[in-house]
């Protein structure tokens, strides 16, 4: 056992990760922009982030080695957790994705995410020395999978790709041999291109759409975009101020709350007010791959590596959509948009992050 | 690692520096990218935004009305009843398969009140595009899934122009149909319909060539109308109005926030009193159409396939009435214009679209004999109490230049008898063609010099002809008063004695409207004065104030202006002006008297002794019986030599000694003047003293029937 040295304890980190979580929470206030179904729905937010973060420091006082022991269960949990919404699930948006425990709705692929995060780094940290061979690679494929392909199912693709980078990113680090990549590379792109046909139409017209824009497109193909752009755009250097942006407040740009919260917050708070909260997310990875890199075992370092590239690639991907640069996809931006339950797996990942980082250069 | 005491294994650094470097490039791209979005584009995009919110609004205005001379409507607008349906307050999705059943509701409660189906057609990229509310054949639900999909805060029209009655029962249930409501337009309603649609006109679309000036204007090209005939057309600025505007923030639903800039409120255009009395009209257009018909009738053909009366006060230039037969309905036209019925006027041979009174231009005849007259007299061509010889038929010597030995031909009078002597009022009042020829050209013995084309065609022109009158209405024709220059220009011929001969009885080259004939007589009725012939009595604002009076305006005094150019002893003009004696009017009023007065005159059987309570009015006039060749008669193979068709004029005045209204008849093809177009003046001359003994409140006095 370690022990605990609170000295120890990422504030920066911690601090970081809380103002995110509460300027995403002001930013949502915003970008409701007096739509009352959506009001009752964000007054929840300050409470996921409250609860969040008591459970967070709870988090970072369990030593994370116990989740290292408790692996298995916690595999089982997760595939149990998603396989349970498929029976008592609530439908919502055409799919099966929330769970409702009579007090909140959990969507428990968002905390699958951490739970795998868990496992995943542990198999990597215990099969480190063992050869990185193909056996290697397929065997944490099919572990992976084995939980994906119940979200797959749901269907929710961006949850599904999220948790597979989880497993490209601890490969990568884990030491995956340069042809392996190769190999796993051109074996990817051809699943890809045999999976496409089985995309649901929505998601293929995204792609297509982003890929080859159609200058025909009907306006409502291309209108979430274009009118991201356009609330980005017109926030100029300072932004047009907190709930004085056009396309937010007179609801031009949909859902600003969760996937185009970025454009909200670019239009109100112009480039200066999104430099600060851009360069705060990467402060939040930054920190986390240092936890990694000062982590006393491997176990700590993978859990806060394959965190950090989760963080990245949300953030990333969200971003990008925002900014027309990457197909439209479902990502939240991590701490900022609206959802309890990827606010929940969000801060629950800081925690684990932070118990590590407590633990680092002590022996037990 | 560093110092993680020995158990930890080794992480390649290279492979987290690699991460750090995609964070890098990554982060680095979207920073570029955020800076040129927001900086280097920013204004490209804040315009875009303001586009978004914005919305520029116009109010409609309303049109101003048309009244007769006594304030009877001519041209109104009337609510139109249109049903529309805002999607967003419909209580429900009205979107979603299957619908509420509140939407369900209402919509098959809806449906046979306006009678459009609840559902109906199929909704495919297609058929969406190709919709137009009120001209479609979408069901209710379909029409407000279109409307849900582009601005769900405005309403759609889903049912037009229904009837008073439903649009009530449709606005009580206004609480129990949240969403469905009445929308009222305005539509422009003839109250006189075609009895008086050749003055009044009608309205139509923004034409496509115009479009960008009436935009400029505020006019909405597919809201707003504009006049395409009669007056509705040449008075559009005034009664057009100007639409008001206002520039509102609207959210993404269309749904307005709040105006942006102070609103300008529509200012309703003018009304405008028309110098038309509707029940003169009325009994004008009676007369004449009934005149044509009975003739059609006894000749058991379409022998008259138009014709015009006109009345007007010759002291003030007041068109009093103005028909033009035949015509058509413009009530038909005041939804929109419905192409059929459109092309069906068009095709009309009768021309129902072209205004006969102003813009037909036929030979006058022997009204056109008051030009001569005049010009006769005033130039000393000969003495008034000069008698000449009418034997019949006289023969003069057709040259085309001074020294051209010519050729002998013969003219006729219409009374082959001949008239013995006759002196210048006789002359008028029997219509002598053989005085008028003599006078015009010239006859060897009698008279030494004619009056010549060149003076007869300056008396003629002060006399209103060869120009348009200026009133207002679109499409006015100019005529033709020959010259020896224009024949020269035109015809690249010498104008010969022959021409002037028949010139001067309004036959050859002459042509005229309708309008200028009985200008012509309201000259001479009026003593010389040319009142500017005018439709508009007053213009008055929305509230009813009178904000342009009615003042007569006098065009010119052929007695007084100097109009006649003076040409020297070579026919070459000069520069030296003249006018007109007014003892030379006198004499020609004499003249005119006669036509009607004295038994012998052209006119006496039909407009003598017209008594009205009592009191004879005294008429004075001129009959014409005018021969022509168009293509028309030409088809119908009428233009046998010697034996032309012939159009009927009778233009005249009454009281003769105090006049107060002239009137022109005009029959195409009628016949003789005055048999056929005599009587149509003569009801026109009884019903004006008529009303006007009503006006009056005159008791009637009942005359016994024999």
């Amino acid at each position: 056992m370690k022990r605990i040295i609170w000295r120890n304890f990422d504030f920066w980190l911690f601090g970081a990760a809380i103002f995110l979580s509460i300027f995403g929470i002001m930013m949502i206030q915003s970008a409701i922009a007096g739509n009352v179904n959506l009001e009752q729905a964000v007054s929840r937010q300050p409470l996921y982030l409250a609860g969040g973060t008591v459970l967070m420091l709870i988090m970072a006082a369990i030593d994370y080695h116990y989740w290292g022991s408790l692996a298995r269960f916690i595999y089982i949990f997760a595939i149990a957790s998603l396989i349970v919404i498929y029976v008592v699930g609530e439908v919502s948006y055409g799919s099966a994705r929330w769970l409702d425990t009579g007090v909140i709705m959990i969507q428990p692929s968002e905390i699958v995410k951490i739970l795998m995060i868990m496992v995943l780094a542990d198999y990597f940290a215990k099969n480190y020395d063992k050869p990185h061979d193909m056996k290697w690679i397929i065997q944490s494929f099919l572990m992976t999978f084995g939980v994906v392909i119940w979200i797959l199912l749901q269907p929710n693709l961006s949850t599904s790709i999220v948790i597979m980078v989880i497993w490209a990113a601890l490969l990568w680090i884990s030491g995956l041999p340069l042809k392996y990549l190769l190999i796993l590379g051109i074996v990817g792109l051809v699943l890809i291109a045999a999976a496409f046909p089985l995309l649901e139409d929505y998601q293929r017209g995204r792609i297509l759409n982003f890929i080859f824009p159609d200058p025909e497109a009907s306006y409502g193909d291309t209108y979430n975009v274009e009118q991201a752009l356009i609330t980005i755009g017109s926030g100029g250097l300072l932004g047009q101020g907190y709930g004085q942006g056009t396309q937010v407040q007179l609801r031009f740009l949909k859902v600003r709350h969760t996937d185009f919260i970025f454009s909200a917050m670019a239009e109100e708070f112009g480039f200066v007010g999104t430099m600060v909260v851009m360069l705060l997310i990467v402060f939040v990875i930054w920190r986390c791959l240092e936890v990694g890199r000062s982590a006393s075992d491997l176990y700590g370092s993978l859990i806060a590596y394959a965190y950090a590239a989760m963080l990245f690639f949300q953030a990333a991907v969200n971003i990008g959509v925002n900014l027309n640069v990457v197909p439209v996809s479902g990502l939240p931006l991590p701490f900022v948009s609206y959802g309890g339950s990827s606010l929940l797996s969000t801060i629950l990942g800081i925690g684990l992050v932070e118990s590590v980082s407590l633990r680092k250069g002590n022996i037990s | 690692m560093n110092n993680a005491k020995g158990n930890k294994p080794v992480i390649d650094k290279w492979r987290i520096r690699f991460i750090y470097i995609l964070i890098a490039i990554v982060f680095g791209f979207y920073t570029l990218k955020l800076f040129t979005v927001q900086i280097i584009n920013g204004n490209y995009y804040l315009e875009q935004s303001e586009d978004n919110r914005t919305n520029e609004i116009n109010i409609q205005t309303e049109r101003g009305i048309i009244m007769d001379r006594n304030g009877v409507v001519l041209a109104r607008n009337v609510a139109s009843y249109n049903v529309t349906i805002t999607p967003a307050d419909l209580p429900g999705d009205p979107t979603v398969n299957p619908l509420p059943g509140a939407i369900q509701e209402i919509y098959r409660e809806l449906s046979p009140l306006i009678d459009i189906p609840v559902s109906n057609g199929v909704l495919n990229d297609d058929t969406v595009k190709l919709f137009t509310p009120c001209y479609t054949d979408f069901g209710i639900a379909e029409i407000v899934i279109i409307q849900d999909t582009n601005a769900p805060y405005t309403a759609v029209n889903v049912a037009c122009d229904i009837d008073k009655e439903t649009a009530m029962i449709i606005s009580e249930k206004a609480t129990d149909w949240p969403g469905v409501g009445i929308k009222i337009e305005p539509i422009r309603e003839y109250p006189t319909g075609d009895m008086t649609s050749e003055i009044i006109g009608f309205l139509g679309p923004i034409p496509a060539t115009q479009e960008e000036y009436y935009r400029e204007e505020g006019f909405v090209t597919d809201r707003d109308k504009v006049g395409y005939a009669g007056v509705e057309s040449t008075l559009n600025d005034i009664l057009a109005g100007k639409n008001g505007k206002r520039v509102v923030e609207v959210d993404v639903a269309g749904k307005e926030i709040r105006d942006l800039e102070p609103p300008v409120d529509p200012i309703p255009g003018n009304n405008v009193k028309l110098t038309i009395d509707t029940r003169l009209q009325a009994a004008t257009k009676a007369a004449l159409i009934g005149e044509i018909q009975w003739w059609n009738r006894y000749f058991n053909t379409i022998r008259s396939s138009n014709g015009v009366a006109i009345a007007v006060n010759p002291k003030t230039g007041e068109v009093l009435a103005m028909v033009s037969y035949p015509t058509f309905e413009n009530n038909r036209m005041a939804k929109y214009i419905p192409a059929y019925y459109y092309n069906q006027l068009l095709a009309d041979p009768l021309t129902p679209l072209f205004n006969h009174a102003i813009s037909a231009e036929h030979p006058p005849g022997s009204v056109f004999k008051l030009s001569t007259a005049i010009g006769v007299m005033n130039e000393g061509v000969v003495t008034p109490n000069q008698s000449l010889t009418c034997p019949g038929k006289i023969t003069i010597t057709e040259k085309y230049s001074p020294n051209d030995p010519g050729y002998e031909r013969e003219y006729v009078c219409y009374d082959e008898l001949g008239h013995g002597q006759v002196s210048y009022t006789r002359a008028i009042a029997l219509s002598c063609d053989i005085y008028f020829y003599k006078v015009g050209g010239g006859y060897a013995g009698e008279v030494d010099e004619g009056l010549g084309i060149d003076r007869l065609a300056e008396y003629a022109k002060a006399l209103s002809y060869g120009q348009a009158t200026g009133i207002e209405l679109p499409g006015e024709a100019e005529g033709l008063i020959p010259t020896s220059a224009w024949k020269r220009i035109n015809m690249s011929e010498n104008w010969s004695t022959g021409d002037t001969y028949i010139a001067a009885m309004g036959q050859g080259y002459v042509l005229s409207t309708a309008l200028q004939v009985v200008e012509s007589a309201a000259i001479i009725a009026n003593d010389g004065v040319y009142m500017q012939p005018t439709l508009v009595r007053e213009v008055l604002d929305s509230d009813g104030n009178v904000i342009q009076s009615f003042t007569p305006k006098v065009k010119w005094d052929i007695t007084k202006d100097p109009l006649i150019t003076v040409f020297d002893e070579n026919g070459i003009a000069t520069e030296e002006k003249k006018t007109v004696a007014p003892w030379v009017i006198d004499l020609t009023q004499e003249g005119m008297r006669k036509v009607v007065a004295d038994t012998e005159g052209t006119a006496h059987n039909y407009l003598n002794n017209i008594i009205i309570n009592g009191k004879e009015i005294p008429v004075a006039g001129k009959t014409g019986t005018a021969e022509y060749c168009d293509n028309v008669a030409q088809e119908k193979g009428l233009c046998i030599p010697g034996s032309w068709p012939t159009h009927s004029w009778f233009v005249g005045y009454a009281p003769y000694d105090d006049p107060e209204i002239a009137v022109v008849a005009f029959v195409y093809n009628g016949g003789e003047g005055a048999s056929v177009a005599g009587p149509i003046a003569r009801k026109v001359f009884e019903a004006y003293f008529e009303l006007k003994a009503i006006d009056a409140g005159e008791p009637e006095v009942v005359e016994e029937i024999e």
